[in-house]
């Protein structure tokens, strides 16, 4: 073997100028499948981890309530970051706030986004790093967001602050509606200029999160959406995802406190209703209504008391009633009127001090209110067959497998008009799946383009061989006569063949090296086209993975020997006696 | 287009009830007279006023029907909003679009055609179940007795009582003599004063004080201005078949 390793060697020298030029056509099919490669991975890259990282997090636990898509609000912060403890794969989590607001500048307006970045609380060098350097500024600095001497610090986008006329020290003014939909107003001082290639990073406006959180209406208490980075996000991802969902299982939604009429006083368990027309219509199946009527009972602000309640506190139809209960996040009680829609038996089931309340005003005053009881187990209405009916401390949406089912999902949840907060647990594989798409696509259609240019350069192979066969029929036919065997004449052109891919590969997978680190270096300007998305900072991203580079290594090495098979067995089939009497 | 819920809001005022509160009293007037007790139909123009955009009317016919809270608007004005036109009957909101011919539920978080309205300013709630009478340093009732050019007035200034209303502080000019709102300040929750509007011109229709022509000054961007015309006024009883799809995609033909 070691005899036709150095046979083939020589073999491949002794021809140098042709083996050169097909080497150089080889190594450049494989330079480019490798740039090609990289570059496709550089734009998954940039868009997983440089653009939704930041936007949604590796794994994102979204909140919104009363169904508002802008309403994106959990009232018990603590509850929802206990469901991430315990993950050691969480390296970051972080409370994701985008809204949409009218500024107004140095006589000039627009609309931009405001964005609440956390640069201090639990922040660790790395990614203060990764934000510093994602979002250049050009002016000011990034600790002057957290300047509690300056109203509202704002880092403007470099083409957003040319819109409004504004620089740095300048103010802004904003309006916009909150998430209860209330108008606000509020004055932003511009500390930092950014630079971003990013098209639609151009519109944003970077606002410490607790200052947003404060113009937006949050109470201390309350969370936003929240967006986690994980370690080796593709590995880990999904099961985090899915563990998260598992432990954010909704219990049923209650209150307990105290109802009054005058001097009179009961406690009392309230339960909101589901109001959904399949819900409804079981409902008024089950409910046995004493007074009152049944479409008052389900209309959107419908109470309905037990008999033995309504008596209690002397109440028909129409009159109204207190009920004090406490909270769980602030010192004082809350102490809420409602008016009796309906009054049912209580013999089904459904408990003597239950107040059953349609789920669009019940969720009102629970959210707004969160009750001392919240997270414990509701127990009256625990194996009850009223409990279906009754509404969950919130609604975890389904866990989605890609883009397509998260469309559907989201969708599907506009048309149903949820009264209470949904919850739903997704990874950026699932919600941007089409990116890992459009790096497949790529990927084929880089690897199409190569093909053909190999297939050009394996013809190229082909007849190279038969040439070289032609050449070395009296050579074939010596060695043959001298005792080597047909199987080793095969070996010795595959082996040839192999040799030559092997250091085009090499010198190709080097000058792909090369050409990468070469064109990262070109400075692109694309502020103002939407390309500029797919470079960092100005630059060409190239993310080369060994498994990339490998796999394209071997798959030329594959084709090239599988090529050179034929015309090797070929030269080995040859009679010793018919090749020693080749003449040209 | 925001406008116009508070046009239509506003658009009958006759005298106000006695409460409790001189402040809930003229609440409960705006209240009892935003229920109305027979149907309606309109015509409806704005002219909206904006710097950098120029002058844009929109026009409109609009039905309602508050026994079931329904009603109806469908776009005449301008040509690229021609058909469109917007349907609402109890909780359910719909929006059409005759380009598509489809209808789109509308949530209440939602902007409406792209404007700064929402799905949640075309609900009907009680001024009395969102407001309540500001008080003073002195836990006073912010009211006072003013002129307003040479009319006399009481001036109220109201906050919200719950979260989701647009403004969370309100004043209002109404007259001392019939209780017509005049004028009305609304202000953010920060306390910036973002609209003020004043109510013009007033007719009599079915023996109750309508107003016909409002003012919406942007007070937040200034020289934004909208203005309401509302005319052609109809009181009378309106078929269920008007409060439906079918209407909608008719009128937009």
């Amino acid at each position: 073997m070691t005899l036709l390793l150095r046979l083939s060697l020589r073999n491949l020298l002794r021809q140098k100028r042709r083996n050169v030029l097909l080497g150089t056509a080889m190594a450049l099919g494989v330079m480019i499948l490798i740039v090609a490669n990289s570059f496709s991975h550089g734009i998954s890259d940039i868009m997983f981890n440089k653009i939704m990282r930041w936007v949604t997090g590796h794994v994102s636990v979204r909140f919104n309530e009363k169904g508002g898509i802008m309403r994106e609000i959990f009232r018990d912060r603590e509850r929802a970051r206990a469901a991430l403890e315990g993950e050691p794969d969480v390296e970051q989590v972080d409370e994701s706030i985008g809204y949409f607001m009218r500024a107004i500048g140095n006589g000039k307006s627009d609309n931009i986004i405001l964005v609440g970045v956390n640069t201090g609380d639990g922040i660790d060098e790395k990614t203060r790093k990764e934000v510093e350097e994602s979002f250049r500024l050009v002016e000011g600095r990034w600790e002057d967001l957290r300047d509690p001497a300056i109203e509202n610090p704002a880092i403007v986008s470099l083409e957003k602050a040319r819109t409004l006329n504004v620089k740095k020290n300048d103010v802004l003014r904003v309006r916009f509606r909150n998430m209860f939909a209330q108008d606000q107003a509020a004055r932003l001082t511009v500390v930092g200029i950014m630079k971003n290639d990013n098209i639609f990073m151009q519109p944003v406006i970077f606002v410490e999160l607790s200052n947003t959180k404060a113009m937006l209406g949050f109470r201390p208490y309350e969370t936003a959406s929240l967006s986690l980075k994980v370690a080796n996000p593709q590995k880990t991802a999904r099961a985090l995802a899915d563990r998260i969902h598992d432990r954010l299982k909704p219990g049923l939604a209650f209150i307990s406190g105290e109802a009054a009429n005058g001097p009179r006083r009961h406690g009392v368990t309230v339960v909101g209703y589901k109001s959904d027309d399949a819900s409804k219509q079981k409902l008024s199946e089950k409910l046995k209504l004493t007074a009152g009527t049944l479409e008052a009972a389900l209309k959107s602000d419908g109470v309905i008391l037990p008999q033995p309640l309504a008596e209690a506190l002397a109440l028909s139809p129409g009159e109204a009633f207190g009920l004090s209960f406490d909270r769980k996040f602030e010192a004082t009680k809350a102490d809420l009127t409602f008016k009796v829609s309906a009054v049912c038996r209580s013999d089904d089931g459904l408990g003597d001090d239950t107040v059953l309340m349609n789920d669009d005003k019940f969720y009102d005053a629970y959210y707004e209110n969160l009750p001392a009881n919240s997270g414990a187990a509701f127990t009256p209405g625990k194996g009850s067959a009223w409990a279906p009916l009754f509404s969950p401390e919130w609604i975890l949406l389904d866990r989605t497998a890609n883009t397509d089912d998260y469309k559907k999902k989201y969708m599907e949840m506009s048309k149903k008009k949820w009264k209470g907060t949904t919850v739903d647990v997704s990874t950026m594989y699932e919600t941007a799946s089409d990116i890992l798409k459009l790096e497949g696509v790529l990927n084929l259609i880089t690897l199409s383009a190569v093909m053909v240019l190999f297939f050009i350069i394996l013809l190229g192979v082909v007849n190279t061989l038969r040439m070289t066969i032609r050449e070395r029929t009296r050579e074939i036919g010596t060695v043959r006569a001298i005792g080597m065997q047909q199987a080793d004449v095969k070996r010795l052109f595959v082996l040839e063949t192999f040799f030559l891919t092997l250091f085009a590969s090499a010198a190709g997978t080097l000058a792909g090296f090369a050409a990468m680190a070469g064109l990262s270096r070109l400075t692109f300007h694309l502020q103002d086209n939407p390309f500029g998305m797919l470079f960092v900072n100005g630059h060409l991203h190239f993310v080369p993975t060994f498994l990339g580079v490998a796999g394209n290594n071997l798959l030329i090495s594959a084709i090239a020997v599988v090529t050179a098979y034929f015309p090797a067995r070929r030269a080995a089939r040859l009679s010793p006696a018919k090749a020693l009497r080749h003449f040209e | 287009m925001k406008n116009v819920l508070i046009a239509l809001l506003l658009f009958l005022f006759p005298a106000a009830a006695l409460a409790e509160s001189r402040v809930l009293s003229i609440l409960q007037a705006i209240d009892d007279n935003y229920k109305l007790k027979s149907d309606v139909r309109a015509d409806v123009a704005l002219t909206q006023q904006k710097p950098e955009q120029g002058t844009k009317v929109i026009g409109m016919d609009y039905y309602r029907r508050d026994s079931d809270d329904a009603f109806l608007m469908a776009m005449t004005a301008p040509e690229n909003e021609k058909g469109n036109g917007y349907l609402r009957v109890g909780d359910n909101f719909w929006m059409y679009r005759k380009n598509t011919r489809t209808f789109q539920h509308v949530n209440r978080d939602e902007s409406i055609g792209g404007t700064d309205a929402h799905g949640s300013d075309f609900e009907t709630r009680k001024l009395t179940e969102l407001y309540a009478p500001a008080a003073g340093a002195d836990g006073q009732e912010l009211i006072s007795e003013e002129m307003l050019g040479q009319v006399p007035v009481f001036k109220s200034e109201v906050k919200a009582k719950v979260n989701d209303v647009d403004y969370p502080k309100k004043i209002f000019w109404t007259r001392r003599d019939n209780g017509l709102l005049l004028k009305q300040e609304s202000y953010s929750l920060s306390g910036t004063l973002m609209q003020t509007a004043y109510f013009l011109k007033f007719t009599v229709i079915d023996g109750r004080y309508i107003a016909v022509k409002h003012v919406y000054i942007d007070e937040f961007e200034k020289g934004n201005k909208t203005v309401v015309d509302i005319s052609n006024i109809v009181v009378q009883k309106l078929d269920d078949s008007i409060f439906t799809k079918a209407t909608l995609e008719n009128l937009s033909k």
